[in-house]
């Protein structure tokens, strides 16, 4: 890439997060002789959305009518598109009751108010626009984004981590959460890179960085371990549901389990 | 014939947390509408994690907002505890707050130095005052480094701090790590003062002076604080948290997915730093007390832009605070980290300071899960206000260069240090 690398950062609806961790990285001042930062809305009062940009961050989840058409022209005016934490990848903690109705969410906390915005139920960007890449977390952790704007300057790929949670836990040498303590963890699904942070604090995984992708997210195995726990379908579901609720894979797996007994019960 | 006038819109407000934006319309007769719209989608926090277990709706309250994510857990978290009936003990209380101090002390600096600093300076961006304002730039991200490593000290994470549990905590670090916490505050105390000293030379702009009804959490204690368990008013009132709905009420608007709340269901008030200065100073102590007793001029309870200053008092304040709690749990060292909680069926409701203000969290639990939500958000609170002072300064400059109009709306809008996530996530009715 020739002259500096344009970059712009965008929100959809979250909780802001995703930038907050960006912005609180000190490392950002050494980007400052390389990258234009041209969208930030959260730093710049001089930001458009209107501009190309080389790179687009993007965190949120698509929640309005409004956010369908801007996230669209973002895309346009970007080279690489990248999806930013759980909101944006997974639609987020907003998604969890994603299979109640809209207007039923609505009347539970408006009543029967009006605001003059249309709204819609949480959805990750990949519904409406092409995703280069993601950077998984509720929030990222800081080494994500710097190895992925670190690659990108250097004209590479970031690859994506598709081993679990677990795995980080076992070389950190923790007590188990899931098998010797009998708490419903979601370390051996979802997708590594935090270092295993919350199982380190004795605390289950709840999954923030979503589903290890590639079909190897065995939600079937954990079900049958969570089910042997004595936890219902609907708690299992509830659990995994917290930031995957958009997962293709999950319901048909999960049901397997409470379908089909097995072999040996 | 009637003059057109076209609205002068700011579609987005930058340098705050969320997304919003203000409309001025004026016509013949000077300002007729200031709306504050709020932008940001809708996203149903209580309703999603109604009928959920209680743990997990735990750790999804706090993804409401980054900027507070700390305030928003602890004070869901106490919530629960109230509901079940159980109290945690004092060195814990003590940490909890410590880790709250963290958040203030992170969120304070930001806003101070990154969102607010800019417009004083002539900047759209904080990054390009490097060249002429580098050390207020690195005392910035010092300030902010502090806090955000004492979230991920006590709270496992700088955001969405999972390590805060009912009972107390996953894990605590180890002494040394308190004890280091403790001199890095001492250490940073000659920045808080400094940044104090470099934001009473700021204008507060007298357009927007006039009567403000202050409201702030009672500290328990009555020493200047976070916790507290009634809600005290600048004109003398005082009631108990669980009275909440009664006087402060809500009302949906159609400009927002945000609701406006009302002092006794029709004056708009204030809440954030300023209001617990003006309703708490005399429950300050050690440099802050002197501090506010030089410049009480400046922490005048009649100015929104005093809520800057407020803020960067409370960083030494907190500072000083801090030090004290973590010598009180350092004095009971060492502290079991966690108790068992029996999860009985109750309500419970607990009123913090956020950095931002009033924060409120009501839950019913029963069979283990949450029954019923209700969160109001310091942004939600002060919506109302937020449009009052908006307006004030929009009537005093309408007829200027549209431009300068929008910075100076925005510097209201800014100086109340809005979080628009949170606001958005709604109560039930």
């Amino acid at each position: 890439m020739e002259g500096k690398v344009r970059i712009g950062f965008y929100a959809l609806t979250s909780c802001y997060g995703c930038q907050l961790r960006f912005a609180m990285m000190d490392e950002i001042l050494q980007l400052l002789p390389n990258a234009e930062i041209v969208c930030w809305y959260m730093l710049d009062r001089d930001s458009s959305e209107d501009e190309p940009v080389d790179i687009a961050f993007i965190e949120g989840s698509v929640s309005t009518e409004e956010e369908v058409e801007l996230v669209k022209k973002i895309r346009e005016n970007a080279k690489i598109v990248v999806a930013v934490g759980a909101c944006a990848t997974q639609g987020g903690v907003q998604s969890w009751e994603k299979d109640k109705s809209l207007e039923e969410l609505w009347k539970a906390v408006y009543g029967d108010g009006k605001v003059k915005f249309e709204p819609k139920m949480a959805e990750p960007l990949e519904n409406y626009i092409k995703v280069d890449y993601r950077i998984y977390g509720c929030p990222p952790e800081k080494k994500d984004f710097i190895y992925a704007i670190g690659t990108f300057l250097v004209g590479s790929w970031p690859e994506d981590i598709d081993y679990p949670v677990c795995l980080e836990c076992r070389l950190k040498g923790n007590t188990c959460i899931l098998i010797e303590k009998g708490e419903p963890c979601l370390g051996p699904i979802t997708r590594a890179g935090c270092d295993a942070r919350c199982p380190s604090y004795g605390i289950a995984c709840i999954g923030c960085r979503g589903a290890i992708g590639y079909d190897v997210a065995w939600f079937d195995s954990l079900a049958r371990t969570f089910k042997e726990k004595g936890l219902t379908k609907e708690e299992i579901l509830e659990r995994m549901k917290i930031f995957n609720a958009h997962n293709p894979k999950l319901e048909e797996m999960v049901d397997k389990v409470f379908q089909f007994q097995g072999v040996k019960e | 014939m009637k003059n057109l006038y076209l609205p002068i819109t700011v579609d987005h407000i930058a340098r705050v947390e969320g997304k919003g934006g203000v409309e001025i319309v004026v016509g013949d007769d000077g300002v007729k509408e200031v709306k504050l719209n709020i932008i940001e989608g809708p996203r149903f926090f209580e309703a999603i994690t109604i009928g959920k277990k209680l743990d997990e709706a735990l750790a999804v309250y706090p993804r409401i907002c980054s900027f507070c994510s700390a305030a928003h857990k602890l004070t869901a978290v106490e919530a629960a505890e109230k509901a079940v009936g159980f109290e945690v003990r004092e060195e814990i209380q003590a940490l909890r707050e410590v880790l709250y101090i963290g958040d203030m002390i992170e969120s304070h600096a930001l806003h101070l130095y990154l969102l607010v600093l800019p417009d004083y300076m002539g900047y759209s961006n904080p990054l390009k005052m490097l060249d002429k304002y580098k050390k207020e730039i690195n005392i910035a991200l010092d300030l902010k480094n502090l806090g955000s490593w004492m979230m991920d000290e006590l709270g496992a994470r700088a955001i969405h701090q999972e390590n805060v549990v009912m009972g107390g905590f996953g894990k605590l670090p180890d002494k040394t790590t308190l004890e280091k916490m403790k001199k890095r505050l001492q250490e940073a105390l000659p920045l808080a003062e400094y940044t104090f000293e470099l934001f009473s030379k700021l204008e507060q702009y007298e357009e927007v002076e006039g009567p403000i009804i202050h409201m702030a959490v009672r500290p328990r204690g009555d020493v200047y604080g976070i916790y507290g368990d009634a809600i005290s008013v600048s004109d003398g009132f005082e009631f108990p948290s669980e009275g909440y709905k009664k006087h402060m009420v809500e009302r949906v608007v159609e400009h927002s997915f945000a609701k406006h709340s009302f002092y006794n269901g029709e004056k708009p008030f204030m809440t954030g730093a300023i209001s617990r200065v003006v309703n708490h100073a005399d429950k300050l102590y050690g440099r802050a007390k002197e501090l506010y007793e030089s410049h009480k001029d400046l922490l005048r309870p009649t100015n929104p832009f005093a809520n800057n200053l407020a803020q960067a008092l409370e960083l030494v304040y907190f500072m000083e605070r801090g030090i004290d709690l973590i010598d009180e749990a350092l004095a009971k060292w060492p502290i079991r980290p966690r108790d068992e909680v029996d999860v009985k069926d109750g309500f419970g409701v607990s009123t913090t300071e956020a950095p931002r203000g009033i924060l409120v969290y009501a839950l019913e639990v029963k069979d283990g899960r949450v029954a019923y939500a209700d969160i109001i958000t310091p942004t939600a609170f002060n919506l109302a206000m937020m449009e009052v002072h908006v307006r004030m300064m929009a009537e005093k400059h309408y007829n200027d260069d549209p431009e300068r109009l929008k910075l100076l709306a925005e510097m209201v809008v800014r100086a109340y240090d809005p979080c628009i996530s949170c606001s958005v996530h709604v109560a039930r009715l």
